[in-house]
């Protein structure tokens, strides 16, 4: 049942993505993405929903479920922010990184088949992960923001304007601005996240994993103040969004 | 009955002409129910814009009201004889199609704009509220609404700018959204740089500064525009603040290098500043462009951005005509 969600969530993504590119190359706007990426949403809850019951605590256990629950983080974000700020084109450019994680979930070996139920879950355990996952939501999402305003910027810079892409992007300026918002509240949710891991209880004194987690939070604090304090061209903080971004997520999936 | 329109437009008449038969809007009315008093007419709605006033009127005898018409209004502004060259006639189906043409922007001297689309609309109030349509006008007007909004939903008659000034104005809330936090700085009191500042007031600039070599003319500018000016030695100053800059000065080597928009980059956190220049030759040096937060358009892309604007547009012509005929053909309106 749990695949079957999972499986259906990533179908609806893939939907939305490529319905979204085809209005995109019309020059026309997608008004059903958010649909789609709602009904994928639905999906998504379904399969956490079955893995929670499955587990007895929050479905964070394995690298399959990391991914979906990761997903699920960055399109919940994506429905907040891109509907309600009228950013059009991030739910097209959200689908595809939805459907990579997801499918990616799929892959035999990443979902353990048969979860063992978790006798004494742990709430500090449950919240660092349900919060570190959240925040990875919203700073994926900034990244999302950040490969938009790249290819806007790039647009503008060689008067590339003709495109039904060009059309339909947001402005650069608002797209810095939900950028920079979702950048604050990635960070803030991976501060909670490291407390809650300070807080539970640990075999080793220190987790490797919240050494990392905490390089990751010195990196987004040190590039939000350059930004809030000194200032930052628009190209280096959408830069910094994606390549730290990436960078976390590589770092984690290898620890 | 029978519909008609007598009209005079960009095309037909010089400004001069048009301006005698120019009525304002609070006018609009009066001048439909003059219009009904004529011999066998029944019902009347007078349009006036810049570009156009047009008469239509539905009588017993279509041919016989426009004689009355022009014979009417030649009168009332005492026209020579050959100023009936300038009028256009036409009746029945002809005058509902002229009706759609208009309404939906073909018939504008700027292909597609949709200011028409309310003027009319305007006119027809006027007139509904004079009491001088009845089924048949009221008829007409109606659909050629419909047909408007259909032509300008199902094509991109009205897409893109057309103009210099628009294209500025279209990139620059391209670049900063909503024009209401942003402030404008004018280098060069010309009238291009006038109008192009005049659009982005329009569309809600915040604030505009204006520097010019003679600071009177500075100074009336500013005023002009609920602006502030700004002496020439001082525009890099201003800089620091501004979002937009406009130039179009007359001098004869760039104004603007690389260097003076480094100075304020960290003055300016690192803001984007969008530098429209219309001057010939150019006021800001290109190089000024690979500055990373620096968008700068010039001349000749700002037009090759309008001609392509208008070459869009003008391929959606036959397709326009072709929503317009099959909806026209459908309806069987009275009077046509």
């Amino acid at each position: 049942m749990d695949r079957l969600f999972l499986l259906m969530a990533t179908l609806l993504a893939a939907i939305g993505w490529i319905w979204g590119m085809i209005c995109v190359h019309r020059g026309t706007r997608s008004h059903w993405t958010v649909a789609w990426m709602v009904a994928a949403l639905l999906c998504q809850v379904g399969f956490l929903a079955v893995r929670g019951q499955l587990r007895g605590a929050c479905p964070l256990q394995d690298l399959g479920e990391m991914l979906v629950f990761l997903a699920w983080s960055l399109t919940l974000f994506y429905l907040l922010i891109g509907p309600a700020y009228r950013i059009s084109l991030l739910g097209v450019f959200s689908a595809p990184l939805v459907f990579v994680l997801q499918s990616t979930a799929l892959i035999p070996g990443m979902l353990i088949t048969s979860p063992s139920r978790e006798l004494t879950p742990n709430v500090f355990h449950s919240f660092h992960s349900a919060t570190s996952v959240l925040a990875y939501g919203a700073l994926a999402l900034a990244g999302v923001a950040g490969i938009m305003f790249l290819v806007l910027d790039r647009q503008l810079k060689k008067h590339h304007l003709k495109s039904g892409l060009f059309r339909n992007l947001p402005p650069a300026h608002e797209l810095l601005i939900s950028l920079e918002r979702l950048l604050w509240l990635g960070t803030a949710l991976l501060t909670l996240g490291i407390i809650a891991g300070f807080l539970m209880p640990h075999s080793t004194p220190m987790h490797s994993h919240l050494l990392v987690a905490m390089a990751v939070w010195v990196g987004y604090a040190a590039l939000l103040a350059v930004k809030t304090w000194r200032g930052l061209t628009g190209r280096k903080l959408a830069l910094a969004a994606v390549a730290m971004f990436i960078c976390s997520l590589v770092v984690f999936a290898r620890i | 009955m029978e519909l008609l329109c007598l009209g005079l437009n960009h095309r037909t008449a010089p400004v001069e002409v048009r301006e005698r038969f120019a009525v304002s809007t609070p006018q609009l009315g009066a001048a439909a129910s003059d219009l009904a008093t004529l011999a066998n007419a029944t019902e009347g709605v007078v349009i006036s814009t810049c570009n156009r006033t047009e008469f239509y009127l539905a009588a017993a005898d279509a041919q016989q009201a426009l004689v009355l018409l022009e014979a009417r209004l030649t009168l009332r502004e005492s026209l020579d004889a050959g100023a009936s060259s300038h009028f256009y006639r036409k009746v029945k189906s002809e005058a509902a199609a002229h009706l759609c043409r208009v309404v939906s922007g073909l018939d504008s001297m700027m292909l597609g704009e949709t200011e028409i689309f309310g003027q009319v609309k305007q006119a027809y109030q006027a007139a509904l509220a004079a009491g001088t349509t009845g089924s048949v006008l009221n008829r007409l007007f109606q659909r050629a609404f419909g047909v408007g909004k259909k032509v300008r939903t199902e094509t991109s008659i009205q897409e893109g700018s057309t103009s210099v000034g628009n294209v500025a104005v279209d990139l620059a809330e391209k670049i900063f959204g909503h024009l209401k936090d942003s402030e404008v700085m004018i280098l060069g009191a010309g009238e291009m740089s006038r109008i192009t500042a005049q659009s982005l007031v329009s569309r809600g600039a915040r604030s505009i500064f204006v520097s010019n070599r003679s600071f009177d003319r500075a100074e009336t500018l500013a005023r002009e525009m609920g602006g502030e000016a700004v002496r020439f030695d001082d525009w890099q100053r201003a800089l620091e603040r501004v979002d937009v800059v406009i130039s179009s000065t007359g001098s004869p080597h760039a104004l603007v290098h690389r260097a003076d928009v480094e100075k304020v980059r960290r003055a300016r956190k690192f803001r984007p500043l969008f530098f429209i220049d219309i001057a010939v030759p150019r006021d800001i040096n290109p190089d000024v462009a690979e500055i990373e937060e620096v968008y700068l358009y010039d001349i000749d892309a700002l037009e090759q951005l309008a001609s392509e604007g208008r070459s869009r547009r003008q391929l959606q012509i036959e397709h326009c005509e072709r929503i317009i005929n099959a909806e026209l053909a459908k309806l069987n309106l009275p009077g046509t």
